[in-house]
């Protein structure tokens, strides 16, 4: 249970400012001591201009997604402890800043297809039988919208277009367990460039995700479903000819 | 943008709160997209590999080119395709041969690891192909190797 | 009119003032959700925990328990949740509990220990007596997302990364707030007709920028996360409030909670490292898997307690009702009110008593709209 002092150094930036600058300060953390509350720390005590997005503490909201020495993290579970020298932490990737480590989260939102259901059916403890009058269990979506897998994606890095891992590996739970959704509508999504088939399996997705919800795996499962399936919408030929009066088969 | 008409009396200082982050803002990058690539600091198997594809793609374009310009030399007649094969057989230009070997294995064994992980073929062993494709091309390089700077060339 | 706070209050009562015609801004300094409402542990009351002791409070949590479910579907992991009794003491609590319901109208169903083990199978196999109750969970952030995005969607301007400096105050009455944009690091001042303190735990200190008071005390809980989702319906513990007698799954984790004790400055609340290992012993003896379960997260939240400052010491003494305050009835200050106390599960019921009271003031005429309105999705709070 050692004290000591880290030096955390910041991405700063507000609107009106040139570039962004770096700032560092000096906090003290003891052996639990996460990203999280050390950026807190900072915005107590030192400077409360700081920006930083953060709500339950406990990887379920998604809101303190940040890069800590280039990795994609969530804020509240990374602890100062893991990370080694000097703690550079930076805003996630490939999403407009809004200021500091504030990303704008609109368009991470508008990737994904509407509309968004976030309940799902749990596979937890099966052995166990819900009560009466209750047909299944049910539980959120793993997915916590937090936008690592977007930030470490590389071909995001480089296409903005691209509807990212998480909205793909969205639309593949939707179709494994469709609550009400149009499977049709969401494969036909799915299967466009900037969808389905921009991805370049770089796996760093799964690797950054924080809920294990593996979009990189979802993606491949995805592209199954759709090279065995025939998209009509393509076609620009029909592969029967039309019938002798004239309308086509 | 709100599709939100605008409102009459608005209060001054909501407007320029408003105003002030109506644009969209920077996206932070450390580096250019395609130059991002080749960053694999923090990064796992999965990158290393998308890199490698890239470099050893860029490489065998750039290789094809040069290729082509070395035949084009027969067009000259055959002094020029003479002086070629002088160098050719140089330690230093073996070792470009092996430098080829390598690419077109990389890209080659990647390039079936991504068919297979690509086609939603074992998605969860991603990994494990690509060490194994990897050692397996490291034996098959090792092999030419000595084979090319053995014999002739 | 302004809200100040941008939590649940906030949010609920930016929405029910939107429909009734307001013309709405809300400001938080930081993200929405990210005072208190956004860390607790999910649950969304049935009210049973209340029934003996604070019936105020369980007839409001059942209400809203059964509203919410209404108006934003598709938030809820509707399981239910047990009450559990593991001893004697707990056992001699059953009937007063079960009264307690019956009369709050909270629908339970008294199950033997078997049947229990086959709804949750890791419960304690010691269990004497399990309760089952309307208890539900839900996602602390993304709910209360949705009253912003259907506020938005309405019209309201929702301003957050903007901290009020001051409450702009002349002559006994407050016209707007003094206002720090933390985007640009720019000053600037917000008029308002009515200023609403909707801050939770920090309502003492934004209404002393009025020069008011209100007797709020800031008590924070810690809770505990650990890896595995070890049931899918609350368990509680069968006995008046205690540490650690809660266990709410939340995705494929699983939260213990929560203990409770003072302090002043709801900004530097801490995690003692006792309460988090009762947490650990309290929440095993409900679920014995709690104990080995890896680690995830340890945090503290502070709820706006109200009471006055010789009420208690623990916290858990005072009450879990809510109260709006209009200060130009108490305090002679003219267009400020404050809302505060209350919890995660009457957000909706707070902001309703607060409009009325705003409503009036403001000279609006419309009803309440907010138990019939189904929200709009959470995604929508980030719509550009």
């Amino acid at each position: 249970m050692s004290d000591a002092v880290r030096t955390l150094r910041v991405h700063r930036f507000k609107r009106g400012d040139d570039a962004p600058r770096v700032e560092e300060h000096l906090v003290p953390a003891h052996e639990g001591t996460t990203v999280l509350e050390a950026l807190r720390w900072i915005q107590l005590q030192e400077d409360p201009t700081l920006g930083l997005r953060h709500s339950c503490f406990h990887a379920s909201c998604g809101t303190c997604g940040v890069r800590v020495n280039g990795r994609e993290r969530l804020a509240c579970v990374t602890r100062l402890s893991d990370v080694e020298g000097a703690v550079i932490v930076d805003p996630i990737a490939n999403l407009p800043v809004l200021h500091d480590l504030v990303v704008d989260m609109a368009a991470f939102v508008a990737r994904f297809p509407q509309p968004h259901p976030i309940v799902r059916e749990s596979e937890f403890l099966p052995e166990s039988s819900p009560a009466d009058g209750i047909d299944d269990h049910e539980r959120y979506e793993d997915c916590i919208e937090c936008g690592l897998c977007l930030s470490a994606c590389p071909v995001a890095a480089t296409d903005d277009t691209y509807v990212g891992p998480a909205a793909l590996a969205y639309a593949q739970r939707m179709i494994e367990e469709s609550r009400g959704g149009d499977r049709e509508a969401l494969l036909h999504w799915a299967d466009q460039d900037a969808g389905a088939w921009r991805c370049h399996a770089a796996f760093e997705c799964t690797e950054a995700c924080p809920s294990d919800v593996r979009p990189a795996q979802r993606i491949m499962a995805l592209r199954r479903e759709l090279r065995g399936r025939r998209t009509d919408h393509d076609r620009a030929v029909p592969d029967r000819p039309a019938t002798v009066t004239g309308a086509s088969a | 943008m709100s599709e939100r008409s605008p409102r009459q009396g608005r209060d001054a200082g909501v407007d320029e709160i408003l105003e002030g982050r109506r644009e969209p803002g920077p996206v932070a990058r450390k580096l250019p997209g395609p130059v991002a690539w080749f960053d694999i600091r923090g990064r796992s198997t999965g990158h290393l590999a998308f890199s490698l594809n890239r470099i050893t793609g860029l490489g065998l374009v750039f290789y094809l080119y040069l290729h082509l310009l070395v035949l084009s030399t027969l067009l000259r007649g055959e002094g020029s395709w003479n002086g070629f094969l002088e160098i050719a057989t140089t330690p230093l230009f073996l070792g470009f041969d092996v430098l080829l070997v390598f690419g077109l294995l990389v890209h080659g064994l990647n390039g079936t690891r991504l068919a297979l992980v690509g086609s939603g073929f074992v998605p969860n062993r991603q990994k494990a192909l690509f060490w194994s494709f990897m050692i397996f091309g490291a034996i098959v390089l090792v092999y030419t190797a000595i084979h090319v700077f053995g014999s002739e060339g | 009119m302004l809200i100040v706070g941008g939590g649940g209050t906030g949010g609920a009562l930016a929405h029910d003032l939107t429909l009734r015609g307001a013309r709405v801004v809300l400001v938080e300094r930081g993200e929405f959700t990210s005072g208190t409402t956004g860390r607790h542990h999910g649950l969304l009351h049935s009210g049973a925990r209340y029934a003996v002791n604070d019936k105020e409070s369980a007839l409001e949590c059942i209400e809203e328990n059964t509203l919410l479910r209404r108006i934003a579907p598709g938030s809820f992991e509707e399981n239910d949740g047990l009450f559990v009794g593991l001893t004697d003491e707990d056992m001699a609590y059953l009937p007063a509990f079960l009264e307690g319901c019956e009369d709050t109208g909270i629908p339970t169903q008294v199950l033997q220990p078997d049947e229990a083990l086959r709804l949750e199978p890791m419960l304690n196999p010691v269990l004497k007596v399990a309760v089952r109750v309307p208890d539900a969970t839900m996602d602390a952030m993304r709910m209360p997302l949705r009253f912003f995005a259907t506020a938005k969607a309405n019209g309201a301007d929702l301003l957050n990364w903007v901290d009020v400096i001051d409450i702009d105050l002349a002559g006994g009455v407050v016209s707007g707030a003094t206002v720090r944009d933390q985007v640009t690091g720019r000053q600037t001042h917000i008029g308002a007709d009515l200023v609403v303190n909707a801050t939770g735990p920090w309502s003492e200190q934004v209404a002393r920028m009025a020069g008011v008071d209100v007797p709020i005390r800031p008590s924070p809980g810690v809770m505990l996360a650990v890896r595995g989702r070890l049931c899918n319906m609350v368990v509680n513990r069968l006995h008046a409030s205690g540490d650690g007698d809660i266990v709410v799954p939340q995705r494929a984790l699983s939260i213990v909670g929560t203990s409770s004790w003072v302090v002043e400055d709801p900004d530097d609340l801490g995690v003692p490292a006792d309460h988090v290992q009762r947490m650990i012993d309290e929440g095993s003896m409900l679920v014995p898997a709690v104990r080995e379960a890896p680690f995830r997260s340890a945090w503290s939240a502070a709820r706006p307690l109200i009471g006055s400052r010789d009420d208690a010491d623990s916290g858990r003494e005072l009450s879990r009702t809510f109260k709006t305050i209009d200060h130009a009835v108490d305090d002679g200050v003219e267009g400020f009110v404050t809302i505060t106390g209350g919890k995660g599960t009457t957000l909706r019921g707070m902001a309703e008593v607060c409009a009325d009271v705003v409503s009036r003031k403001l000279g609006l005429d419309m009803p309440c709209a907010t138990r019939e309105t189904v929200l709009l999705p959470h995604t929508a709070a980030y719509a550009a």
